[in-house]
């Protein structure tokens, strides 16, 4: 990016930044940015931030808790009131200029309301829809409602709905089938039948002759068959007569208008049921003496039990509808009658009732019936048997129970006839079925031609054969005449059942209704509103004979309607719905088959009319709805809704799109882990026991699967043996995954050893090609690994795993070092998947338009690793390139350091200051303290009792209430802490939880937003020091924690509130050092727009840049650093102070005063914050030869010499390289990082200039890590020999006449090799410089066992010092690669513009305070503070700066009078705690 | 009626007629038409690849030339020769010119073929559709493991063979017909092929392994598709029983016999017939028809 673009653009740059991706990279730079007074917009796609550190159990090289790091994490970002968070979100398209974007940004419905949701977790009781719980990675379920876990930001709940269910939108009335399924599977009848009915008022006539369009759609067709939708539909309804106790429908306030609906069949019985419930007064006219229409008059009882029908209409009169029988609308009673009488609409629900004529011969002739009219009169009661042998014509339903109503009326034999065949048919098929089982005959392709006569009764029909042509209208093949197939059928009677249509004989000849040439009603299809504004109409009478449930839509629909034509409100408005349907695949779905109820027996059931059809029972019930496939996952059952007292559900809420303007782009999707499935030869997903890394970390954690018990899925039981395979998915060229993952060799290491802290015994086997323990503390750890914990390394590739089918134990065959073919048989095997781009990123970089490599990690920039090939848009962690945590946070804070300096003109124009109510004032009030005891997951509550401690803080003084949590960090536990505050009045508050170094001042800005000063606030640690101490023995446990709270207890009534101040903060940074992290920092913050003094001891800057050539990637060095250099030096706002020293820093954060030494002179400059990048040397080795023979040389020299002038290889035949040399020992136990890649790069640089050469590498353990495995590839593929040797038996060099002779004990040989060398290259240690030694003395900064500084976190702080206002980068910190230097020292500068973006800063608070009226000078506080702070006054008193207090206490502890107390920490304070130790 | 070629390889004429005899059967219970390559020549397998690979290459080719304008898929009853035609295929996907002219002369055009080892034909959805519909007989009572050998799936870069370790198809298959079908980490591992004869050892080692885990397995019988895999696991059984020291008994079928038994054929008991471990006492112990084992 040039330097021009970045000062030419003023006015249109935007202060807002978005950060894509919220792991803890997304977060570091959220934070950063919005510190240093930048908006952010954190983007992520899943439901709450963390990524994937959220799920680790603990981390290296600390073995500290990932959920106690990164909680304070997540909630520092949830309170920093510049970060805007976008869950579920994507980035879907990007324009405009660096400082000018416009970001198109997708957002995925959570389906509640993040301002609502209390996290209260009730929805997920509720919620009958399990899932793969995806944050356990599938260990253990999890509910459609769900929130990854408890400490989740936002904490809010969501939804996971791929859509409504093709039950669902399939069915007329839009019941959730897949809802009311859900709640049967788990029993629960009740809520089951509540959802039905909420859009069906008719379960259980449905329940047995619903024409069920849901079953059609149900996904599982394509694998097997429907779930029995209706079947399950009819247990609910039956269930609850066999409970005895009808569920009384819920009716709002009863209103004053009256509505007629015309007509008891299931339209008109919904339509009046959905009015009464919104309190309208509904009466149904009914024509018939019984209710019910076609239900009652057109569907055989055998069918439909009478008392079903009646049941539900006794239901339906329960919510206050009024039924009329023998009441026909005519000339008795017209529609103006019913407006007359005070009814405000009608709905017209008449139904067709009205047999269509065959227009046959004969057709008049006695015993020659209509379907319609026959079935009428049968369920009247008034039938008589139509005749022995009975002939039926038609082909639907009305046809077959017409023939099945004759065979129970005493006809012998009934024959259906039908024109087509039983292909078109449109009678269900189980109901043909049950027809010919009960031994009606069907003929098909027959036509009737004429009825015959003998006398007046009916005795023959002439029928004609037919034949299918071509397609009508219907879709179906039409028949067509055979001629001369004509033959003559002897019967007694016959029905003709070919259809029916609306009778409309009724109304008036001149009404003003509407209907079309088959008498059917014209009503709107949305509204149903007729011709007539106050008349709707529905059912049979609009559409025609059709099915119930369609009739009960439209019954719903009217209600509705009428409804709003009452209120006066848009009849239309809102009610076309566009569904989105989900649908599952079903492919590799394992088969299940459908359960069918029980049928009466066909002998039998002929002679009754008693229902064929039986019920299933409870088991058969929920394993039919076990079957569902969940196909939206969210069922649309409403459960939560009932549940949600927050209010907080949104079942309607829809994606939103919408734009977002930003001036710059930070890209940190992360990774996610290598599908272990591409390896099946270790048998993942197919073997229980074979887990990937990130499963067990979850086996692992409190709150994981199995809450931290370490099992085999398989059977539960304990594992004694685990062997973890290195390189699943990495350094595999076979995968196209050529690249080293980083961080498995160390999280395989913290997997053993936690495993066994876990269970006891344990025995922990790493299989591993090379342990690549390159970061700071990694390789003291892997060494204590195999020292201190016994966790077994096994240098081999294994090249499956077995499994035992009965036992599920796996077994393992490998070479041993020394060739010996090995079986070994584990218990659980977990693979140490690599890190791969996340899928997500790929959709992102299409978005955002940035390149990326063939693996898809984002395409690296020459020397710039942060800058991405668009300008403006930068990139952090791992999506950059596999790494760990630390480097992870490092990149992210120099990703926000980018981000600042493209911007640095708009800080602070989109930001607002943090708001916090007044204070309370509590003088002179009693204390009243409140105590709140964490279970911390199972981490303090499987050990200690926690109620028991509740109870007891209960009785201690001054404690007006205590209450537990689960975990007193997560969100909506610190919302109720601060309701708890308020409406206690508390005045003091005591938490049992954790560490206050993680967790107090998140604790202390809950008592600030409930108006309490933070400073009443005391934290009794009974995790670190109680439970996890004494994990053994619960009861002693209890008691302590009981005693620690009680001691807690003591001193809060004693604590005071306190007040910070704020103080000026001078906006100067100052750089020390002059190398690549110093000139980058130094550069950066100066692009930051910070007034910048850099500090070079030497005469010259570039450090040990200066003697770097190409890096490993072949990126030229030294153009980079001209160019870098040349802006510094041009750069307006940096001081460049060359051969000088900085002897002194006073003052403290934001207020600095340094003294630098230049020659003689010495000069004072003021600045708010310090970056140390001092940098580090090479080791001048002494073994090997080194400083006898000069063909010796260290890897640094060679480079130079590879890259200079002449033939440095001028003669050589054969090189050698002996790794570690100064490194990895007792004395240095530390690795150096660089120096296997840099062997890489020389070898390679030898080869190409001269191929011939041989070059041999003598090493214990390659770490070219990440991106740089590819060219330790490339080096073996260019003939590089790579050999290992034992640091027990370390290769010996002696002086040949012929070159050098190199031995090197070689392990599967077990003999020494012999080398001859022409040149000995020795890859010599990175070690701390003298200037680093002599800084922190001067400084005080703390360096760390191998004398490189110390940051203030390894993990998440690690540009930090534990001293406020100082920050360190590049070498001075531990070995690091050129662009790990560039990517630190902006870090380091992002880190240090949060403090230098402020004008002032708070200060004050817990510091040391003189009372100087006592005060005898004895000046014992001046001489005893580390950091300078006491001075005499002019008074002759001491007095301690406040703002440059550190508030350690030493000069408290050594006042010969007393007189000096640090605020908070006062004598009586402690003592008064430490004397509660006895109760 | 589905049409397909077929490619029957030279075992199966000779050494592994009992195979052809099934398969034969099994088609024509299942109205599958096997149109035999019109004058197909040996695959190019065994020693041909290993002497003079061009050679070899240019067998397969022929065979992949005669196939042009026929049925396809075509299906390929030995793992050996599917393996060759695939590699030939692969191979010569890349570089056409090491075709001799008078093959060229037959036609090229080679991605116009599709060649399918007969499991996987089987295996497909609507072949198993087609196969459960017609089932007669339920298999129940036989627990197989089901052994593919190597060459069926191997390389999956050149068999596009979607999961290499872990075929499923007669697994699959299998249990369609009721076979309560037993999963092992052993489908895919080597059965020492060829060397039964300069190296009995070898086999015996490899085989005894195969057995041994069969049996802890739970299995009663071993199902394969490779005539090879078959002889060496039923050849020997005693023998390497005896060095394994332990009683084995684990009738090793073909699974086009399976098949056969499921589809009710008439034949099927005769196919097994002639394998040398009668699967007599273990049919006699299932559910299945008296007539299916009797004379075994």
């Amino acid at each position: 990016m040039s330097e021009d673009k970045r000062t030419d653009r003023k006015g249109d740059l935007s202060g807002a930044v978005m950060v894509v991706g919220a792991g803890i990279a997304g977060m570091q730079c959220s934070l950063d940015l919005a510190n240093a007074g930048f908006l952010v917009h954190l983007v992520d796609r899943d439901i709450s931030i963390g990524g994937n550190m959220a799920q680790l159990d603990k981390t290296f090289p600390t073995n500290d808790c990932s959920t106690c790091m990164i909680s304070p994490k997540l909630i520092d970002v949830a309170s920093n009131p510049n970060i805007r968070i976008l869950s579920r979100s994507e980035v879907t398209g990007l324009e405009g200029e660096p400082g000018d974007f416009k970001v198109k940004v997708h957002k995925a419905p959570r389906f509640i309301d993040l301002d609502v949701c209390s996290g209260c977790g009730e929805c997920i009781k509720a919620c009958p829809v399990e899932v793969p719980a995806d944050f356990n990675l599938g260990l253990n379920k999890r509910k459609a409602i769900y929130r990854h876990f408890p400490q989740a930001i936002p904490s809010a709940f969501a939804i996971d709905k791929i859509g409504s269910s093709p039950c669902k939108v399939a069915c007329p009335a839009n019941v959730s089938a897949q809802g009311y399924v859900a709640l049967i599977a788990q029993g629960r009848y009740k809520e089951a039948l509540a959802l039905v009915r909420r859009d069906n008022p008719l379960p259980a006539v449905c329940g047995r002759i619903c024409t069920r369009p849901c079953e059609s759609q149900c996904s599982r067709c394509d694998l097997d068959e429907p779930i029995a939708v209706r079947d399950l539909k009819k247990f609910l309804a039956d269930w609850e007569v066999k409970q005895g106790e009808m569920d009384l429908p819920k009716v709002k306030e009863k209103r004053p208008e009256k509505i007629a609906v015309i007509g008891s069949g299931p339209a008109g019985l919904s339509a009046a049921y959905y009015l009464a419930l919104e309190g309208y007064q509904p009466t149904i006219f009914e024509a018939l003496p019984v209710a019910g229409g076609m239900l009652r008059v057109g569907i055989p009882a055998f069918r439909l039990p009478r008392e079903v029908l009646e049941y539900e209409i006794d239901y339906i009169k329960a919510a206050g509808v009024e039924i009329r029988l023998n009441s026909p609308i005519g000339r008795e009673l017209s529609l103006e009658d019913l407006r007359e009488q005070g009814f405000e609409a009608v709905f017209m629900s008449v139904g067709a009732h009205k047999g269509l004529r065959l227009g046959v011969d004969g057709e008049n002739l006695p015993g020659v019936l209509s379907g319609v009219d026959f079935l009428r009169q049968a369920s009247l009661g008034r039938a008589a048997c139509p005749g022995d042998r009975v002939v039926v014509l038609g082909g639907g339903n009305v046809a077959i129970d017409a023939a099945r109503t004759a065979l129970r009326l005493g006809s012998r034999e009934v024959t259906i006839l039908y024109r087509r065949t039983r292909h078109e048919m449109p009678a269900y098929e189980e109901e043909i079925e049950e027809a010919l089982e009960e031994g009606i005959k069907i003929e098909y392709l027959v036509a009737p031609r004429r009825f015959i006569a003998d006398g007046r009764q009916v005795n023959g029909l002439e029928v004609i054969g037919m034949e299918l042509g071509e397609p009508d209208e219907s879709g179906r093949r039409r028949p067509q005449p055979v001629a001369g197939s004509e033959r003559v059928i002897p019967i007694d009677g016959a029905i003709s059942a070919i259809g029916q249509e609306p009778d409309l004989d009724f109304l008036e000849p001149k009404t003003d209704l509407k209907a079309d040439r088959r008498s059917r009603l014209l009503a709107n299809p949305l509204t149903l509103q007729t011709s007539i504004p106050w008349v709707f109409a529905g059912g049979d009478a609009v559409t025609g004979p059709a099915s119930a449930i369609e009739a009960i839509a439209m019954g719903k629909e009217a209600a509705i309607s009428i409804g709003r034509y009452i209120r006066g409100e848009d009849l239309a408005a809102g009610r076309q719905r566009e569904w989105s349907v989900a649908k599952v695949e079903t492919k590799g779905l394992d088969k299940k088959s459908r359960r069918r109820p029980p049928l009466a027996e066909p002998t039998g059931r002929v002679r009754n009319f008693d229902e064929v059809v039986g019920v299933f029972d409870e088991a058969e019930a929920q394993a039919e709805a076990q079957r569902c496939l969940s196909c939206g996952v969210c069922s649309e059952c409403y459960q939560c809704l009932e549940v949600c007292q927050a209010g907080a559900i949104r079942h309607d809420m829809s994606a939103q799109d919408i734009e977002l303007r930003v001036g710059s782009l930070v890209l940190a999707p992360g990774f996610k882990p290598f599908d272990a499935t591409q390896k099946p030869e270790y048998g993942y997903g197919r073997y229980p026991n074979v887990l990937t890394s990130l499963q067990f970390e979850r086996v692992l954690s409190a709150s994981g699967p199995f809450g931290g018990h370490v099992q085999r899925p398989s059977d539960g039981r304990e594992p004694k043996r685990i062997a973890w395979i290195q390189c699943v998915g990495s350094r595999d060229a076979s995968i196209g995954h050529d690249f080293c993952s980083y961080v498995c060799c160390m999280y395989a290491t913290k997997q053993a050893i936690i495993a066994q802290e876990h269970a006891a015994g344990l025995e922990a086997s790493i299989f591993y090609m090379d342990i690549r323990a390159q970061g700071k503390g990694f390789d003291r750890y892997y060494e204590r690994a195999k020292k201190d914990h016994g966790v077994r390394y096994v240098r081999s590739m294994l090249s499956r795993v077995i499994e035992d089918p009965t036992s599920h134990d796996l077994e393992v065959q490998y070479f041993d070092e020394a060739n010996n073919l090995v079986s070994e048989r584990f218990d659980m095997v977990v693979l140490s998947v690599g890190l791969a781009p996340h899928p997500a990123a790929k959709a992102l970089v299409e978005a955002v338009g940035v390149e990326t490599d063939v693996f898809g990690f984002a395409k690296r920039q020459e020397l710039n690793p942060l800058a991405t090939s668009k300008e403006g848009v930068f990139v952090c962690g791992a999506f950059q390139a596999p790494r760990d945590i630390p480097d992870t946070v490092m990149q992210a804070s120099g990703a926000a350091a980018e981000a600042g300096a493209l911007l640095a003109q708009a800080r602070g124009s989109e930001i607002r200051p943090e708001e916090f109510p007044p204070e309370r004032d509590i003088r002179g009030e009693e204390p009243r303290i409140g105590v709140y005891v964490c279970h911390c997951g199972i981490n303090i509550g499987g050990v200690v009792d926690v109620p028991a401690v509740v109870e007891y803080a209960k009785g201690l003084p001054h404690v007006v209430e205590a209450q537990e949590f689960l975990f007193t960090c997560s969100t909506d536990s610190q919302g109720q802490m601060a309701r708890f505050i308020e409406e206690h009045q508390l005045n003091r508050v005591v938490v049992a939880s954790c560490s206050p170094r993680t967790h107090e001042s998140l604790f202390r800005d809950t008592l600030r937003r409930a108006g309490l000063n933070p400073y009443l606030f005391e934290m009794a640690n009974i995790r670190d020091q109680c439970s996890w101490v004494h994990a053994k023995d619960h009861d002693a446990a209890t008691a302590k924690a009981k005693d620690l709270v009680r001691m807690s207890v003591a001193r809060a009534a004693l604590l005071e509130p306190l007040h910070q101040f704020p103080a000026p903060v001078e906006q100067t940074a100052l750089v020390i050092g002059g190398g690549p992290a110093g000139l980058t920092a130094a550069l950066n913050l100066a692009e930051q727009g910070f007034y910048t003094h850099l500090v070079e001891k030497s005469d010259q800057l570039g450090g040990l840049a200066r003697r770097l050539r190409r890096t490993l990637e072949g990126f030229d060095v030294q153009a980079w650093l001209s160019e870098l250099e040349d802006k510094v030096r041009h750069n307006g706002l940096i001081k460049i102070h060359l051969q000088t020293e900085v002897v002194e820093i006073k003052g403290h954060v934001g207020q600095f005063k340094a003294s630098l030494k230049s020659g003689d002179r010495v000069r004072s400059v003021a600045h708010g914050a310090v970056v140390v990048a001092t940098g580090a040397e090479e080791y001048q080795p002494t073994e090997f030869l080194a400083q006898e023979d000069e063909r010796v040389t260290t890897q640094l020299a060679l480079h130079e010499a590879l890259h200079g002038q002449g033939d440095p290889l001028a003669g050589v035949r054969d090189v050698v390289m002996i790794q570690c040399v100064g490194s990895r020992d007792e004395e240095h136990p530390y690795c150096s990082r660089i120096c296997c890649s840099q062997a890489v790069a020389n070898a390679l640089r030898i080869k190409e200039l001269n191929p011939d050469i041989e070059v041999t590498v003598l090493f214990r353990d390659i770490r070219t890590f990440s991106l740089k495995e590819l060219y330790y590839k490339q080096a073996r593929d260019k003939g590089v020999r790579f050999v290992r040797f034992d640091a027990e038996r370390p290769p010996q060099v002696s002086p040949g006449a012929e070159g050098l002779e190199v031995l090197v004990f070689d392990q599967i040989l077990g003999e020494w090799l012999s080398f001859r060398a022409d040149r000995l290259v020795l890859s010599a240690a990175v070690r701390p410089n003298a200037e680093t030694k002599h800084l922190a003395g001067a400084l005080k900064l703390p360096l760390d066992s191998d004398g490189f500084f110390m940051e203030a976190h390894l993990k998440l702080r690690p540009v930090d010092f534990v001293n406020s206002g100082f920050f360190l980068a590049g070498g001075a910190h531990g070995p690091k690669f050129l662009e790990e230097c560039i990517s630190q020292a902006k870090a380091a500068a992002a880190r240090a513009a949060t403090i230098l973006a402020q004008k002032e800063m708070m200060v004050g608070g817990e510091v040391a305070v003189v009372d100087g009226e006592r005060c005898v000078a004895c000046l014992t506080c001046v001489r005893s503070c580390p950091y300078g702070v006491p001075q005499l006054n002019e008074e002759g008193v001491v007095y301690i700066d406040p703002a440059a207090c550190h508030g350690c206490g030493i000069c408290a502890s050594q006042c010969p009078r007393k007189l000096i107390q640090v605020q908070h920490h006062s004598d009586l304070q402690t003592l008064f705690k430490a004397c509660h130790l006895r109760a | 009626m589905p049409r397909v070629s077929y490619y029957p390889g030279c075992s199966l004429e000779g050494t592994a007629c009992d195979y052809a005899d099934s398969i034969a059967g099994v088609a024509k219970a299942l109205d599958i038409e096997l149109v035999e390559l019109p004058d197909w020549n040996c695959c190019g397998a065994t020693a041909g690849h290993s002497i003079n690979h061009r050679a070899s290459l240019n067998l397969a080719a022929r065979n992949l030339a005669l196939s042009l304008g026929r049925p396809q898929p075509v299906v390929v009853p030995c793992a050996l020769c599917f393996n060759r035609l695939r590699s030939a295929q692969a191979e010569l996907a890349e570089d056409l010119s090491q075709v001799t002219p008078q093959i060229a002369a037959l036609g090229t055009d080679f991605s116009q073929v599709e060649v399918v080892e007969l499991n996987s034909y089987l295996s497909r959805p609507e072949m198993m559709d087609l196969i459960e519909s017609r089932k007669v007989v339920n298999l129940e009572g036989l627990a197989p493991v089901c052994y593919y050998g190597c060459q069926g799936q191997r390389p999956p870069k050149v068999t596009g063979h979607p999961r290499a370790e872990d075929p499923q198809g007669m697994d699959r298959l299998l249990k369609r017909l009721g076979a309560q079908v037993i999963d092992w980490s052993f489908k895919t591992d080597c059965c020492g092929a060829s060397h039964a004869i300069p190296r009995p050892d070898i086999v015996f080692t490899l085989v005894g392994r195969l057995y041994g885990k069969a049996l802890e397995a739970g299995a009663n019988c071993i199902v394969t598709g490779c005539q090879m895999c078959q002889a060496n696991l039923d050849m020997y059984q005693t023998e390497i029983a005896k060095s394994m020291g332990r009683e084995v008994y684990l009738p090793v079928l073909y699974f086009t016999e399976l098949v056969g038994l499921a589809l009710g054929l008439k034949e099927a008991p005769g196919w097994l017939k002639r394998h040398l471990v009668s699967a007599g006492p273990l049919l006699s112990k299932t559910g299945l028809p008296r007539q299916t084992w009797e004379r075994l």
